[in-house]
């Protein structure tokens, strides 16, 4: 059972960035944190995964406090943080490695099923400087996974892929969170991202720092752009930002 | 770099067309009797030299056969020189170029001490070590410690902050860090530092053998000099450029063979 809770306003340089955020999300749901650029989402993950200490409150995972990173929080960056000396196996299989986590015989055999799982396995001896923006982030996502974290954090990962990369990324991500059942903090400032993702969606103003609501979404899976319901709620969610 | 079949067998002949061009001029110049023998000998007088120096074939020279034993001589102040250069440089770059604190405390010193030349450390380590392989290896460490320093200092510098980030959250501290993120992620600078450190250590070696110890290749040159062996002088630098060139190379395979991150991130 996942229950992140946080409150806490961030003071960096005398500058509130965040300003008293509170917010849970229940094991295996997916919650998009959307707002403008510049409102302080990047910074919001940044404390979730324990990069940044909170000027006060607390963030807690499973009812204990965050005090400092920990493969229990894993995080998938915008930009590309893939060790461009391994190689996508290598990569994937890092976290195994750091661990205690198995013998070597069973490190591989996860490596090969998350391989297989962001459908990587003939580029598995290739190097990132090798392959494309969309793969490399699959391989993010692969070696945070195969560590089995209770809570995925993705900040705006798709952001600097084109348009049919980015919707064959929310889809596989979908289907990934379909048959892991993670929890997934994702963080974005694409509308269509958001709506087609996440369970709920939590806005925050950029003025102020607070969240300025939480909307649940109410379509049903698979989203469908076209339909009206969805038409309507893209509008609201649009004017609202 | 592929190139396509046909122009493999030009492509490898390129590192040889410039050594080619100047031996070819001396060799007309000196025919030509354009330069005297005393300022540069004929290109056969140092072949016969040379030949002799390594393979002890004229036993009348002094310098007869002599090579093995200076050679050895002189790897030996090179590799302890160097080998002292890397152990305190590469730490210290690493930590001062990831701590501001310690390249706060560090960098001073450090430049202060790189302004000084290396020569004028020769008295003060005869001083010190007297004459012999201690002053040698002394001035080599020394030269060698400003490249190594600062280019693993530069390449630690430059490590993104997400790689150790990315490190972190899948579990690996901030000491297997070093050794699994920020020493890779720095190799290819640190690569430049050694090379650069080995280098100049084969510089400093001759400087180091002025001071009149026995044996040793820049000791050879010296002694030439004074009894005006301008042929043994000229061999002693060929000699020099090719065993520097060589360890160079060794040393580039030798962290090839050791380290993938050198070998994939160069």
């Amino acid at each position: 059972m996942v229950n992140v809770s946080k409150h806490f306003d961030l003071n960096g340089n005398a500058r509130s960035v965040l300003d008293d955020i509170s917010f849970s999300a229940a094991s295996g749901e997916m919650i998009c944190i959307i707002g403008r650029s510049g409102c302080g989402k990047t910074t919001l993950l940044n404390i979730l995964a324990g990069f940044l200490m909170p000027s006060s409150g607390v963030v807690k995972v499973n009812g204990r406090p965050i005090r400092k990173p920990g493969p229990d929080r894993c995080v998938i960056f915008q930009e590309d943080t893939l060790f461009p000396w391994l190689t996508v196996r290598e990569n994937i299989a890092f976290g195994l490695r750091s661990g205690t986590i198995g013998d070597k015989h069973s490190i591989e055999s996860e490596v090969d099923r998350f391989l297989t799982l962001v459908r990587l396995h003939e580029f598995q001896h290739y190097l990132p400087q090798e392959i494309s923006g969309g793969m490399k982030q699959r391989v993010a996502i692969a070696r945070v996974l195969i560590l089995q974290p209770q809570v995925l954090l993705m900040d705006e990962p798709f952001a600097s892929l084109d348009y049919h990369t980015r919707r064959e990324m929310q889809n596989l991500l979908l289907a990934i969170w379909m048959e892991l059942n993670q929890t997934i903090i994702f963080v974005t400032h694409d509308v269509d991202e958001a709506i087609t993702l996440a369970d709920r969606i939590a806005l925050i103003d950029k003025n102020s720092g607070h969240i300025r609501e939480v909307l649940a979404v109410p379509l049903p899976r698979p989203r469908k752009t076209e339909i009206p319901e969805y038409i309507f709620f893209r509008k609201n969610l649009y004017e609202s930002l | 770099m592929k190139k396509p079949e046909s122009a493999k067998g030009y492509y490898s002949l390129l590192p040889w067309i410039i050594p080619g061009a100047f031996v070819s001029a001396w060799v007309i110049f000196s025919y030509a009797g354009l330069i005297p023998d005393y300022l540069l000998p004929h290109p056969l007088t140092i072949i016969k030299t040379g030949y002799g120096y390594i393979f002890s074939y004229n036993t009348s020279s002094i310098y007869s056969g002599r090579f093995l034993s200076d050679a050895e001589a002189s790897l030996t102040r090179v590799c302890f020189g160097f080998i002292c250069a890397t152990l305190c440089g590469l730490p210290l770059g690493v930590l001062s170029g990831r701590l501001a604190t310690v390249n706060r405390l560090l960098n001073t010193f450090v430049n202060g001490l790189r302004a000084v030349p290396g020569i004028t450390w020769l008295p003060l380590a005869m001083v010190w070590f007297g004459i012999g392989i201690k002053t040698t290896v002394f001035l080599v460490a020394l030269a060698a410690f400003f490249p190594i320093y600062l280019n693993t200092a530069a390449g630690a510098q430059q490590v993104n902050i997400r790689l150790l980030q990315a490190g972190a959250m899948m579990g690996v501290g901030r000491f297997a860090g070093t050794f699994r993120i920020l020493l890779p992620g720095s190799m290819p600078h640190i690569m430049t530092g050694l090379r650069l450190g080995l280098g100049i250590s084969w510089a400093y070696l001759v400087l180091g053998e002025l001071t009149g110890v026995p044996n040793g290749l820049g000791a050879v040159i010296m002694d030439a000099r004074m009894l005006g062996r301008v042929d043994m002088i000229v061999v002693g630098m060929l000699i020099i450029a090719t065993v520097g060139r060589a360890s160079d190379g060794l040393l580039v395979t030798f962290l090839k063979t050791c380290f993938k991150s050198a070998r994939r991130m160069s």
